[in-house]
């Protein structure tokens, strides 16, 4: 094998190394300083300085669709889209660990390295479309996360989360990986572009291919929640602290459909029919299971746990669409929209949720909220919108998001997964609507938690003014992402 | 742009109220600012040229390109008298509520306004997925509206609503995808333009239930029999009526009821001619039953919000049955009825919360020889009540004869059934009227401590135009009926090829030359 590395593979990942350089910074100052922790704001900035130059780098040298280190990583629309998705929930989920009060303390610079760290992984996990390189990216982001989430100071439930994570994850890789090696065992190689050609007969004519991407994918499925195997979902993003919750519930969601998305272009699907119904089926299942359970939750966060269970199955029907269709553009597309509505919102309706820890140990309850919109009216009609959005109402980003993405199932006859979609979010409603009616409709003394939160405020008005805007601009919004795909 | 003023003005109504400092000055505000809103769209009265069937004063630009959805709005007969009655009920609602709404005024306001703007973007959007968005829109403050100042099960009430109407619409968000395929497979572009979907020819088999048309057909007449709210998907309407403030019940009976019935006009008939024309039976059928079941549970409610609420489900059932006949009498008078409805409805429950607001019960039993005590009022609530039970010179009379009228044409059977509705209502509604105002004096009426005052200034002010229009549409229905007649015969005429037009500035007459044609 010829392997040379130029000048155009390293300004490919130069967002990656930036990335990880910055992540550096606040670590190397504590060390210097006899490991005393710097001013935590000055932490803080250091990591968004480097999420920021970041994006600006995937801005110059993303797109293009070039390969870099030898087919190993791929710069394309998804790469790019998808990074500043995952880039932007960190930055968010970074402000809310700054004022979080189970998050910040003596080891916020280690944080904040971890939170980075994780993020570069989630880059490479991103733009790999080399198996190898998917599973150095998922473990390289998951590791990470496991560490962030046990890092919580003593708190006994963000431990079990953490083991929890820990195990099930690593689960996952392995049967991720295992699938890898039954690839490799029939074609000889673990590159997608050098499969994805012929991959559709490969599942007709060979078992052990068609075993081989039906683990990666049953991987992939322990990764981003879909029922069956998302009964860690729940547990690990109310045990973690809020804004790991929402770090993963975004950001780490985003990267893995992503991945699911390459796995999927393959075009593996439309060779396998048994592939395609079962996943058809996991989607309907994910999209009940998830709404149904999020109706039955008191906590505020494992309600949104549940719900983006069931946002997995709606993202599902979009990933299905890709794996049929012609031109996976389309479908894929309308993930890539999904995946920044949902992002957009989920961060929001976590962040109002952590604003309103009082300490490590607080668990917020939705009966909680009652009062809100009295004390807070601004807070209160963000988090509105946010559930609004979630649950699909027009003019919001998330009603574009659902309608863009069943508009591509439809296109492509899976008329019947749209209608279960439409039936799932009338189920999801019910619980969406709880909050508001408490907020707004019940006696009571919800207040935020009595520190400085004037950062994440900031952040949530300005998503919740951006699901409101860019409803209104989703047209050329997603021509532009689907654009980038062709 | 007179339509975009006059739909996103409100909205713009909405933020100042938001914004505005003095909360003593806020209801002046809000109704002055209501009150420009009626005049504007006034200028849209005086500018309609009621002789073309065409749409008017259309405006239309690209909106999402890559799925070919459109800003578009136009205004032709059908649309014309429900955006004014929307328009006429927002300051008459914002004065009535001006004691009765004592808390939270100005988010009230707020979503009186945002509510104003989903309801006239309703009956203007002429593309699929642009009506969409004001429809499902609307919902929101609806639900505030109940859920914040509505009485004791109140949030029962709102999520009810909510989910039951939500639930209705999304089968006809994916019918509306689906059209927008079908759209792209005839023309080879995407489009949600209702004048493109009015062109395909969709495929109806025979009747057999399974037909795209009749499953299309189905699709969007669930989410507008939920508006409505016909038989047997009416049970969510009771509960809100009775738990919503009095502004919240005048605007959900006298306009949001509508957006289902004009649904049925605008979208079902002409969109799917075949399959309406095949499954007319089954809603006469369910207007039928509305039209006696409404009236007979009514019949025996204790409670008189109730009792209007029910009554409400007889009264759309007849605009359902007059549409369904697919005659000039039965669409006009559906339509007229539409008008009716708000008017005679919205006072009775104006009239109810002015009652509820001195006695603090609606409990018909707790009351009797009003008469005696509140002349004003029982002047006011007996001519309302005349014309709910439509008797001939009030408005009532007019749509409910037009129905029948057009009923007896179409489907005599029916005919003789709805006819039972009008005793039934006569019925309910005198009972009701004898055991409130006559008789000797009940419990809540002959309270010493609490004497009861006659209707003030502010409350007459409300009601006269109210009471004006009951008898004005009752005594000249045509200087009404002029202005939709071209639309409605276009519509009867044309509906099994209903290819409406964009009128040009002096192309008013070709169109009605094409409508006559169609006819032919």
């Amino acid at each position: 094998m010829n392997m040379t590395i130029g000048l155009s593979d390293i300004l490919l990942v130069s967002p990656m190394i930036a990335l990880f350089l910055a992540s550096l910074i606040p670590l190397t100052v504590k060390v210097l300083r006899g490991n005393r922790e710097q001013n935590p704001i000055v932490t803080l900035t250091q990591g968004l300085l480097g999420i920021v130059i970041a994006i600006a780098l995937l801005a110059v040298f993303g797109g293009a669709g070039k390969t870099a280190f030898n087919n190993g990583l791929i710069f394309d629309g998804v790469t790019q889209w998808i990074s500043v998705i995952a880039l932007l929930a960190a930055g968010a989920s970074m402000i809310m660990m700054y004022e979080n009060p189970a998050t910040t303390g003596k080891q916020f610079s280690e944080l904040i390295f971890l939170a980075m760290s994780s993020a570069v992984g989630m880059l490479i996990l991103v733009a790999a479309v080399d198996l190898l390189m998917v599973f150095i990216g998922l473990e390289m982001m998951s590791l990470a996360l496991y560490l962030m989430i046990a890092m919580s100071h003593e708190e006994k439930l963000s431990k079990e989360a953490a083991l929890k994570y820990f195990v099930l994850g690593s689960f996952a890789s392995a049967v991720f990986l295992y699938g890898v090696a039954f690839i490799f065992g029939s074609t000889g190689g673990t590159n997608i572009l050098s499969f994805m050609e012929n991959a559709a007969e490969l599942v007709q004519t060979s078992r052990l291919f068609l075993f081989g991407i039906a683990f990666v994918i049953l991987g992939f499925c322990f990764k981003v929640s879909i029922a069956p195997f998302h009964a860690w979902t729940p547990d690990v993003y109310q045990g973690s602290p809020t804004p790991h919750s929402a770090f993963m519930a975004t950001a780490v969601k985003a990267v893995s459909f992503a991945a699911f998305l390459r796995i999927i272009a393959t075009k593996s699907l439309v060779g396998s029919d048994h592939l395609f119904d079962i996943l058809q089926w996991l989607a309907v299942i994910t999209m009940i299971v998830g709404n149904t359970a999020a109706i039955l939750q008191n906590n505020l966060k494992r309600m949104i746990a549940y719900s983006s269970v069931a946002h997995s199955g709606y993202l599902l029907i979009g990933v299905i669409t890709a794996g049929v269709s012609e031109n996976g553009a389309f479908g894929a597309s309308g993930v890539i929209f999904y995946l920044l509505s949902y992002a957009l919102m989920t961060l929001g309706a976590f962040a109002i949720a952590g604003m309103m820890e009082k300490s490590e140990s607080h668990i917020v309850n939705i009966d909680d909220l009652a009062g809100f919109a009295k004390n807070r009216p601004m807070l209160a009609l963000c988090m509105t919108v946010f559930l609004l959005s979630l649950a699909g109402i027009p003019p919001t980003l998330g009603f574009f998001g659902k309608f863009y993405m069943f508009n591509a199932a439809i296109g492509e006859g899976l008329l019947w997964l749209a209608i279960w979609g439409m039936i799932s979010s009338v189920i999801g409603l019910y619980y969406y609507l709880r909050p508001i009616v408490v907020m707004y409709m019940k006696e009571g003394e919800a207040e935020i938690a009595p520190r400085s939160l004037n950062a994440t405020t900031v952040a949530v008005v300005v998503m919740a003014v951006a699901i409101v805007l860019m409803g209104f601009v989703s047209g050329p919004l997603f021509t532009a992402v689907e654009k980038s795909l062709l | 742009m007179i339509l975009s003023s006059i739909v996103f003005l409100p909205l713009l109504f909405a933020l100042i109220v938001a914004v505005w400092p003095n909360a003593k000055t806020l209801r002046h505000l809000a109704l002055g600012l209501s009150v420009i809103e009626f005049l504007l769209s006034l200028v849209v009265l005086q500018q309609f040229d009621s002789s073309s069937a065409s749409l008017q004063m259309v405006e239309k630009f690209m909106w999402i390109e890559r799925f070919g959805i459109q800003y578009f709005m136009g205004i032709d007969g059908i649309s014309l008298w429900l955006v004014m009655l929307t328009t006429f009920l927002t300051p008459i609602i914002i004065l009535a509520s001006w004691t009765s709404i004592s808390e939270k005024v100005k988010g009230f306001h707020v979503c009186m306004f945002i509510l104003q703007t989903a309801m006239l973007g309703t009956f203007l959007a002429m593309d699929a997925v642009f009506f969409y968005v004001f429809w499902e829109l609307a919902l929101v403050p609806m639900y505030f509206m109940v859920g914040i100042w509505g009485g004791a099960r109140r949030i029962y009430a709102t999520v009810k609503l909510f989910i039951f109407t939500f639930a209705g619409s999304v089968m006809m968000l994916v019918a509306i995808i689906y059209m927008m395929y079908l759209t792209q497979e005839a023309t080879g572009h995407m489009s949600a333009n209702l004048l493109d979907f009015y062109k395909l020819k969709i495929p109806f088999v025979g009747g057999t239930f399974f037909s795209l048309q009749t499953l299309l057909f189905f699709a969007f007449s669930l989410a507008f029999a939920i508006k409505v709210p016909a038989f047997p998907v009416h049970t969510w309407l009771p509960d809100a009526h009775v738990e919503a403030p009095t502004p919240g019940s005048v605007i959900l009976a006298g306009v949001m009821l509508k957006m289902g019935t004009y649904g049925f006009m605008r979208w079902v008939i002409p969109l799917f001619p075949e399959a309406s024309e095949y499954w007319a039976w089954l809603f006469m059928l369910i207007g039928t039953v509305g039209i006696i079941y409404g009236a007979l549970v009514a019949m025996v409610q204790p409670d008189v919000k109730k009792l209007v609420a029910y009554s409400s489900v007889s009264h759309m059932g007849y605009i359902l049955v007059g549409l369904f006949a697919f005659n000039a009498y039965g669409m006009t008078g559906g339509l007229y009825q539409m008008l009716n409805h708000g008017i005679s409805t919205g006072a009775l429950f104006i009239l109810i919360g002015m009652i509820y607001e001195r006695t603090h019960s609606r409990e018909i039993s707790k009351y009797g020889g009003l008469a005696g005590v509140l002349p004003i009022f029982t002047i006011f609530f007996f001519i309302v009540t005349l014309s709910s039970i439509a008797v001939p010179m009030t408005n009532g009379f007019v749509g409910e004869f037009m129905i029948l009228l057009g009923t007896f044409k179409a489907q005599p059977a029916f005919a003789y059934f709805a006819v039972t509705g009008v005793v039934l209502g006569a019925v309910y509604m005198l009972w009701m009227f004898k055991r409130v105002f006559f008789g000797p004096q009940g419990e809540l009426v002959k309270d010493e401590h609490h004497p009861l005052h006659d209707l003030n200034a502010r409350e007459i002010v409300v009601l006269v135009p109210m009471v004006i229009m009951v008898f004005w549409m009752g005594l000249f229905p045509n200087n009404f009926l002029n202005y939709s007649k071209a639309s409605i015969d276009f519509l009867v005429n044309n509906k099994n090829n209903y290819n409406l037009t964009i009128a040009t500035p002096g192309s008013a007459e070709t169109t009605t030359t094409q409508a006559a044609q169609g006819g032919n």
